[in-house]
C-alpha cells in the first residue's frame, strides 16, 4: 500500500502512541495483562471451568467432513470438517507408526478408548467436547474433567516421578513467568489423541504450556516426544475458553453405564 | 490404595473383615476427643490460605477407623468412646495384625481362599477411639428403614463367591466401577480411603481415590442446580462456619448407592440430603461428620463421624477401575460357562 507523506507521519505517530500507552507490554498486545486474574502472590489464576472448541477430538490434523461409521446416526454421527491443532499439519510418525495409526482408524469403534468410556489421557482430556474444572491453590493445581470423571493433580512442589504408569499420567508443574508448564510422564500408552487413531505409547513424554491471554482464554500448547514412534518432537496448540454461562458448573458424566452392553453384552444370560 | 482393579477381591476382604468384626475384637482406631497430635494441639492454630480461607489442604484418609462398625454393639449402650484399657487392648491387636501382615506366603497345607493376603489391606495406624461410626443418635444405631426402603433391591456387593451373574446389572455400582457415592467414597474400608483436598479462591475440590471422583464444591453461595440434573455424587454447595467447611449435597439420582461398605447396602433415595462438616483439629487431623437426612429411606436424620488423618507417605493412586474390570468379564463369562456345562450334563442324562 502506498501512503502519501503526511499520512505516513500520522501512521508513525499512531504507532508511537500505542507503544507509549502500553509500555509494560512492550509488544503490540491488544489486551493489558491486568485483565488476567491473579492469585495473591501474583501468579495467574487459572481457577474456573474451561472447554475447547473445534474438532480436534475427531482428528487433531486438518480434516474434511466425513460420514460417521454408523448410518443410523445420520448427521449426528458424521464428522465435521476442521482445522487441525498440529503445528505444521503433520504428525512425524515413523513408517511403522503411520501404518499403525491407519489400522487404528479402521478399527476405531473397537479400539478408541473414548468409545469404552476409558480415561482419555493427556492431552486429549483438554480438548474433548466436555468442560473441565481447574482448582488452583497456592501450591498444587487440580484438573477435574467431566468425561468419565477423570482427573489429575499437578504437583507444583519438588519433582515426583509417578509410582506406576497410569491413564492420566504423572503431572509435575512449574512456572515460567506467567506460563504454567506441566511435564507429563508415566503415561500407560493406551490413550489416543483423537477419534482418528492418532496414538501414543508408554514412553511418550508431554510438556504442556498454559498461558492466559486474558481473563477468559488460555493459549494451550503441548510438545510431544517419543522416539519409539515419532521421528522428532512435535507440537499442538489450541485455545481453551472459559465457560461464562450464569452458574455454569462441572456436571457428572459417568459413562460406564452407557458402555456395559457394548463391552459385556455377549456375556449376558440369554 | 495400593492395588487397582481388584474390586471383587476388595469386596471379599471387606466381607472377611466384617466377619472378623462380628466374631471378635476389631482393629479399631479412633476419633479421639483430643487431636491425634495432642501435644502440638495446644499451640496449633488453623492455618489460612493466602486468600483468607481456613486451609484444609493435604491428602487425608479415614484408615484409622477401618473395622469400626457402623452400628454400635449393644454392650456399649450409649458409650461412644472406648475406655483407656479397651484402647490399650486394641493397640495390642493392631500390633499383632501388623505382624501377621508381614507373612507373605501361605503355610503349607493351609486352604487358600479367594481373598488376597492380609498385607494387601490398609491398616489403622492407631486404634479408633469410637465404638461405632454412628455418633448420633446417642445409641449409635442407624434409624429404622421405611417400609418402602426395605423393598428396594440391593445389588450383589462384595464377599459373595457365588453371585447371581445374569447381567452386570446384578452387581453393585462399585463392582461395576461406577461409583461408591458420597459416603462410600470417604467411609473407612480396607483400602482406597484417600481424600486430597485442593482449595482455590471460591472453590474446595476433594479428589477421592475411589472411584477417581472429584467433588468440585463452589463456595459462592449459588443455588443448587435444577432438580432435573441428578447424579451419583450429587450437587455440592459449600460455606465456611468459622473454621469448619460445611457442604450440603442434594440432587442424587437415588436408588443407586447405600451407606454400607463401598457404597453398598440399601440404596438411599433421590430425596437424600447430606450435610458434611470438615473441622481441622491439628496439623494432621480433621474431624469429619456427615448428617444423613433422607425421609424416604430413614425414620429420622442421623450423623456419622470419624477422624481423617494425614499420614507420612500416603497418597492417592489412580484407581482405573472400569479400564481393568476383568472381574466383571470373568464373573459373567464364568456364569455362562457353568450354565453351558450344566446344560450339557442335563442333555447327556436324557
Amino acid at each position: 500500500m502506498h501512503y502519501p507523506g503526511r499520512a505516513r507521519i500520522l501512521l508513525f505517530a499512531a504507532f508511537a502512541v500505542l507503544f507509549v500507552v502500553t509500555p509494560s507490554n512492550g509488544q503490540t498486545k491488544a489486551r493489558p495483562t491486568s485483565q488476567v486474574p491473579r492469585m495473591p502472590d501474583g501468579k495467574p489464576n487459572f481457577t474456573g471451568l474451561w472447554q475447547a472448541m473445534g474438532t480436534a477430538n475427531w482428528d487433531i490434523r486438518d480434516h474434511s467432513s466425513q460420514p460417521g461409521p454408523f448410518f443410523q446416526l445420520g448427521a449426528i454421527g458424521a464428522m465435521p470438517a476442521g482445522q487441525g491443532i498440529v503445528e505444521g499439519g503433520e504428525i512425524p510418525y515413523t513408517p511403522a507408526a503411520s501404518a499403525q495409526q491407519k489400522e487404528n482408524f479402521k478399527n476405531r469403534m473397537k479400539l478408541d478408548p473414548e468409545v469404552k468410556c476409558y480415561m482419555p489421557g493427556i492431552p486429549r482430556a483438554n480438548y474433548m467436547p466436555f468442560p473441565f474444572q481447574i482448582t488452583q491453590s497456592q501450591r498444587d493445581i487440580a484438573f477435574a474433567y467431566e468425561f468419565a470423571t477423570s482427573n489429575r493433580v499437578v504437583n507444583m512442589g519438588k519433582f515426583k516421578a509417578g509410582p506406576v504408569d497410569t491413564w492420566m499420567g504423572t503431572s509435575n508443574g512449574h512456572w515460567e513467568g506467567d506460563t504454567l508448564v506441566v511435564d507429563v510422564t508415566g503415561l500407560n500408552g493406551n490413550s489416543w489423541f483423537d477419534r482418528s487413531g492418532n496414538f501414543q505409547t508408554d514412553t511418550t513424554h508431554i510438556v504442556e504450556r498454559f498461558t492466559l491471554s486474558d481473563a477468559d482464554h488460555i493459549n494451550y500448547e503441548a510438545t510431544i516426544e517419543d522416539k519409539e514412534i515419532y521421528t522428532r518432537p512435535w507440537k499442538i496448540s489450541t485455545v481453551l475458553y472459559r465457560r461464562k454461562e450464569k452458574n455454569v458448573q462441572l456436571n457428572e458424566f459417568k459413562c460406564v453405564e452407557y458402555v456395559e452392553e457394548l463391552i459385556y453384552g455377549d456375556l449376558k444370560k440369554k | 490404595m495400593k492395588y487397582p482393579c481388584l474390586v471383587p477381591v476388595a469386596a471379599v476382604v471387606a466381607g472377611v473383615a466384617m466377619f472378623a468384626l462380628a466374631a471378635g475384637p476389631v482393629l479399631g482406631q479412633s476419633a479421639p476427643p483430643k487431636s491425634k497430635a495432642s501435644p502440638a494441639a495446644k499451640t496449633w492454630t488453623q492455618p489460612k490460605t493466602p486468600w483468607g480461607d481456613p486451609d484444609l489442604q493435604g491428602t487425608w484418609t479415614s484408615d484409622d477407623c477401618i473395622g469400626t462398625p457402623m452400628n454400635r454393639p449393644a454392650n456399649f449402650g450409649d458409650r461412644l468412646y472406648y475406655t483407656e484399657q479397651e484402647l490399650a487392648d486394641r493397640q495390642d491387636r493392631l500390633k499383632t495384625q501388623l505382624q501377621t501382615d508381614l507373612v507373605e506366603t501361605v503355610a503349607s497345607g493351609q486352604r487358600v481362599g479367594t481373598g488376597p493376603p492380609a498385607h494387601w489391606a490398609e491398616r489403622a495406624r492407631r486404634p479408633c477411639r469410637q465404638t461405632s461410626l454412628v455418633i448420633d443418635p446417642p445409641n449409635g444405631k442407624t434409624p429404622d428403614l421405611t417400609a418402602e426402603a426395605k423393598t428396594r433391591r440391593i445389588p450383589e456387593g462384595a464377599g459373595n463367591n457365588n453371585p447371581k451373574a445374569d447381567s452386570w446389572e446384578d452387581f453393585s455400582y462399585y463392582i461395576r466401577c461406577i461409583s461408591r457415592g458420597v459416603p462410600g467414597s470417604i467411609f473407612p474400608v480396607i483400602y482406597g480411603n484417600g481424600q486430597q483436598i485442593v482449595q482455590a479462591p471460591g472453590f474446595v475440590t476433594i479428589m477421592q481415590e475411589m472411584v477417581h471422583e472429584a467433588r468440585v464444591i463452589p463456595l459462592d453461595g449459588r443455588p443448587h442446580a435444577s432438580p432435573n440434573i441428578r447424579s451419583y455424587m450429587g450437587d455440592p454447595r459449600g460455606r465456611w462456619e468459622g473454621n469448619t467447611l460445611v457442604v450440603e449435597t442434594t440432587n442424587f439420582l437415588g436408588n443407586r448407592n447405600g451407606l454400607v461398605g463401598n457404597g453398598g447396602g440399601t440404596p438411599f433415595s433421590d430425596a437424600m440430603k447430606f450435610t458434611e462438616r470438615f473441622t481441622r483439629l491439628g496439623p494432621d487431623e480433621i474431624a469429619y461428620k456427615i448428617t444423613i437426612d433422607d425421609p424416604k429411606t430413614y425414620a429420622s436424620p442421623f450423623t456419622v463421624g470419624f477422624p481423617l488423618t494425614q499420614e507420612p507417605g500416603y497418597q492417592n493412586f489412580e484407581y482405573a477401575c472400569h479400564e481393568g474390570n476383568y472381574a466383571m468379564f470373568d464373573s459373567l463369562s464364568g456364569a455362562r460357562a457353568q450354565e453351558k456345562r450344566a446344560a450339557e450334563a442335563a442333555a447327556k442324562k436324557k
